[in-house]
């Protein structure tokens, strides 16, 4: 048996050039790697991380952007335990094409996957999408929100392991509903999507 | 003495006094004279050593001036070879030059008698070695002896003419061969460029002339294709063909081509050479995808597809239309990556990357990344409606212990992966095997636990009737669902599809992974990675099935188990267990409790023998024992025994332990553990075996001691205070 305790799929998707490719390299390598080529198909990339003590193996696969790989890239939606929908913040077209990327979504992959919105490059001077307004979107669509810096290594690290760990808890908690001496309390446990709304400043809980 | 002032009476102890340091004084300069002797032999050794000082001293000084001098020699003999090297090189760049203006002149003269002969690889011979010599060099030569002569700035004017004059003559020439398709000119002064410093133009020309050779024979070819009968036998697969003879004729050319272009223009040129034909190979294929697209209506189709996938009313293709695209489209992409591998093996190392990125950058590539899209969305919903469409046409055969969709379904995603493997995109074998996945958990899995789910009917079971009923349905051409033995057949043929589907998956991952292998020498890392993640999705449907297996015999146990095998081991309660020494000897011969109980699981067995997968019998087997076992136990639990019935459960339970063993190839001993010792606790003779029985060291006993003396007390001819003083 290998070294780890959870495995968990992460899809990358989102436009083309927003910094996907980016942001895997920097999380898995600590590298920003500048004029990077457009990605062909998928890539795929693996990075164990340790949360609260428990060995936690990420499948991350980064998607192309361009439409013409939509079909390959589609396929891997299914099985994700995460998909994390990237937009470039001084790039309107790239926040314009959300809906797209969400009918997506609900299209081909599982009800249960957690989503997040990450807005990237928050290094450069000439934001065009105001904080607020892609929290607004990740509030309204029931998704986690991040903004990140691949380039100067800001909220990287810290968006892969907030999905560990929020996966790991929610296998947990599914493994405990699985017992059937739990079902009573069933009703209580309701997975990470109740916790979204709530929230006061932000359109996540635990990532913020 | 001072400290004693002199006065009569201590005059003597002064005298005394001072005797004694007279002496003491006088024996240090004994001491002090003896050692004069030493001191004097001493200094005379030092007085004779030195003169030898000074003679050494004026040694050294000479020899530091000896040193000094050789230094200095040295120094004059090195300067001198510097200047002898000087000369020489000197010597030799005059030479040199001597030579060059020799070589000039002849050059020179020989230019202009080889273009008068029209001899133009002797005239660009020496215009090379013109070209060769350092041309400022030559200039300041030409200036240097301009007082002397005016042959050398002459010649070099010549040459100069001639060199100009010989590249507009070839390049005409060239053109001129190209004109009227001398093929065997157009080689010759594609060979003479070089000579005259033209690399690229040189390159640049020869590959203009093979683009426009490529550009007509894929015209040609591609109207051939258009006009090809639709009831000709590679109508189906024209466009591949196309497209296959393009690339075998850039092979062709590379092939052909590559030794006179790493002779006359050096070996890292012929990627160049691969880059300016690429860019005709991108033009001719878009061409060919336009065709293709428009002929196939790929554009059409994809649509109705993708539509179909947002809202299934809309309208549909018969998934059957898309087979013969599909492998046209793979074998497209299959020889675009043959052609890619074919010129990446050409291209030396070093120019590797700068290759990819080309081939990368290309039209090629883009082009067949499209048709890769339109391929996996078509094969997606291939794949899909065509598992759909089997799982509709379902039926079940009487010798069969399956249904007919399971075969349907793994024949149909075996051959999509097929199919996927044979495109050599390892993108487009990751997306079909997730989609492939995908159908098998979904729709496969749920239709399977669907049926499951409907239980297995109980009551009086005969499975002849059974399909009997069936067949005389369906020969009157109405199957009725509610016939009870109808859905218990479906039942356990659903159940088989269970078990075997987990078995093909199975074989289909191992079969994958080395058809994989084969298929992709040489895989990256990354690749293999990618790969075997996805082949791991597999994984995951094996044990979803295994789960909808475990639910399906489950609903088994409750509905066909449980509520026969309840009544039979009830029986037991019926039965007297405190027995006389003469029935004792009657039970030696026969059981009559366990006898009828193995007749009735017997009875219920045959029913599913052979019906059921030789996997799913042994499961029901296991299930079987487990009820048994435990019912057994809560009834034996429920009676008194005195010893003789003791014995005879022991003997019984035995007999029951072996008939179930001997009809399963798995173990039944574990779970009759229990019961086996129940019965050894209410057959003992003496209450005190017990303790060696259930004794710390026996490491198999199942039984508390709590459950010890519980059983022990249903033994009426032990005494309740016996059993409390038991010691376990």
């Amino acid at each position: 048996m290998e070294d780890y305790k959870f495995l968990f799929k992460v899809v990358l998707v989102g436009n083309a050039g927003v910094g996907k490719t980016c942001l895997v390299r920097r999380f898995t390598q600590g590298l920003f790697p500048p004029g990077q080529g457009a990605t062909i198909g998928v890539d795929f990339m693996i990075k164990t991380v340790e949360v609260e003590n428990e060995k936690v193996k990420l499948f991350i696969w980064d998607t192309a952007g361009q439409e013409r790989f939509r079909s390959i890239t589609q396929s891997y939606y299914r099985s994700a335990h995460a998909l994390i929908l990237v937009y470039d913040i001084s790039c309107q077209p790239t926040f314009d094409c959300l809906p797209d990327w969400l009918r997506e979504i609900e299209e081909y992959a599982s009800n249960k996957v957690l989503r997040i919105l990450v807005g990237n490059k928050i290094d450069r001077e000439d934001r065009e999408i105001p904080t607020h307004v892609g929290e607004d979107f990740a509030q309204r669509h029931g998704m986690y929100f991040l903004e990140t810096s691949a380039k100067e290594a800001e909220n990287v690290e810290r968006l892969f392991m907030e999905i560990a760990a929020e996966l790991m808890e929610d296998k947990i908690q599914a493994r405990s509903k699985e017992l059937p001496r739990y079902e009573t309390n069933t009703t209580s446990i309701n997975g990470k999507t109740t916790s979204i709304g709530d929230t006061s400043n932000c359109g996540c809980s635990r990532l913020s | 003495m001072m400290d004693l002032s002199p006065n009569q009476d201590n005059l003597t102890e002064i005298l005394d006094r001072l005797s004694e340091d007279e002496i003491k004084i006088e024996k240090n300069l004994k001491n002090i004279l003896s050692r004069q002797c030493h001191v004097e032999a001493k200094l005379q050794n030092i007085s004779k050593v030195l003169p030898n000082v000074v003679v050494i001293r004026t040694e050294g000084e000479k020899f530091c001036n000896m040193i000094r001098h050789t230094n200095e020699l040295a120094e004059n003999v090195s300067a001198k070879v510097r200047q002898l090297d000087l000369a020489r090189s000197r010597v030799y760049e005059c030479q040199r030059r001597v030579n060059d203006i020799l070589d000039l002149q002849l050059c020179s003269e020989g230019v202009a008698m080889a273009l008068c002969n029209e001899d133009y690889e002797q005239g660009a011979a020496h215009v090379h070695r013109y070209l060769s010599m350092d041309q400022q060099l030559l200039e300041r030569t030409a200036e240097d002896i301009l007082m002397d002569h005016t042959n050398v700035s002459s010649s070099l004017i010549t040459l100069q003419q001639a060199a100009l004059q010989l590249r507009t003559v070839v390049t005409h020439k060239f053109d001129e061969a190209v004109k009227s398709e001398d093929l065997a000119s157009v080689e010759r002064f594609f060979k003479i460029f070089p000579l005259l410093g033209m690399h690229i133009e040189g390159l640049k020309k020869f590959c203009s002339y093979l683009c426009t050779k490529l550009q007509e024979t894929a015209q040609k070819n591609l109207k051939a294709a258009l006009e090809i009968k639709s009831n000709d036998k590679r109508a189906s697969v024209i466009f591949s063909d196309t497209m296959t003879l393009l690339f075998e004729g850039i092979a062709r050319i590379v092939e052909i081509h590559q030794p006179i272009i790493e002779t006359y223009y050096g070996p890292g040129r012929l990627l160049m050479t691969i880059s300016i034909l690429q860019k005709e190979c991108d033009r001719q294929v878009k061409k060919i995808i336009a065709e293709f697209m428009k002929h196939r209506c790929i554009s059409k189709k994809v649509q109705i597809v993708n539509d179909y996938v947002r809202k299934p009313s809309s309208e549909r293709a018969d998934p059957k239309e898309f087979d013969l695209l599909l492998g046209e489209i793979t074998i497209m992409h299959s020889r675009a990556e043959l052609y890619i591998r074919f010129l990446k093996r050409r291209v030396k190392v070093n120019l590797i990357n700068e290759f990819k990125s080309m081939i990368n950058n290309s039209d090629l590539a883009h082009g067949m990344q499209e048709l890769l899209g339109a391929y996996l969305a078509l094969e997606r919903y291939f794949l899909e409606e065509s598992v759909n469409k089997a799982l509709g046409m379902d039926t079940l055969d009487q010798d069969q212990q399956t249904s007919s969709m399971v075969d349907d379904v793994f024949f149909i995603v075996q051959k999509c992966i097929r199919r996927s493997m044979s495109s050599w995109s390892i993108d487009g074998v990751c997306a079909v095997v997730n989609m492939a996945c995908g159908i098998l958990e979904g729709e496969f899995a749920n239709r399977l636990r669907n049926r499951l789910r409907q239980g297995y009917p109980a009551g009086y079971l005969d499975l002849a009737q059974a399909y009997s009923t069936l067949q005389t349905s369906i020969q009157h051409g109405r199957l009725q669902t509610s016939d009870t033995e109808l859905a218990r057949l479906m039942f356990l043929a659903y159940l088989n599809n269970t078990d075997v589907s987990i078995e093909y998956v199975e074989t289909l991952c191992k079969s994958l992974s080395s058809e994989i292998d084969a298929t992709f020498p040489n895989m990256q890392n990354k690749e293999r990675g990618k790969i075997d993640s996805c082949l791991s999705g597999l994984k995951g449907v094996m044990s979803i099935l295994r789960a909808v297996n475990d639910y399906g015999l489950e609903q088994l146990r409750v509905s066909a188990v449980k509520p026969r095998v309840t009544p039979w081991v009830d029986a037991f309660l019926s039965v007297d267990h405190h027995i006389n020494e003469d029935d004792l000897l009657r039970y030696e011969t026969e059981e009559p409790f366990v006898q009828t109980l193995i007749m009735n699981l017997e009875g219920l067995l045959q029913n599913f023998k052979g019906t059921l997968t030789t996997s799913n019998y042994d499961a029901l087997i296991g299930l079987l024992t487990a009820e048994v076992t435990a019912r057994l136990e809560k009834v034996v639990l429920k009676s008194t025994f005195n010893r003789a019935g003791g014995l005879i459960l022991d003997k019984e339970i035995r007999s029951l332990a072996s008939y179930l063993a001997a009809v399963t190839s798995w173990s039944v001993r574990d779970k009759f553990a229990r019961l086996t010792q129940i019965a050894t606790i209410l057959s003992v003779e003496k209450i005190e075996e017990l303790a060696d029985y259930c004794g710390a060291d026996a490491i198999a006993w199942r039984l508390t001691p709590a459950e010890v003396r519980r059983i022990a007390s249903m033994r009426i001819d032990f005494r309740p205070e016996d059993v409390k003083r038991l010691k376990l």
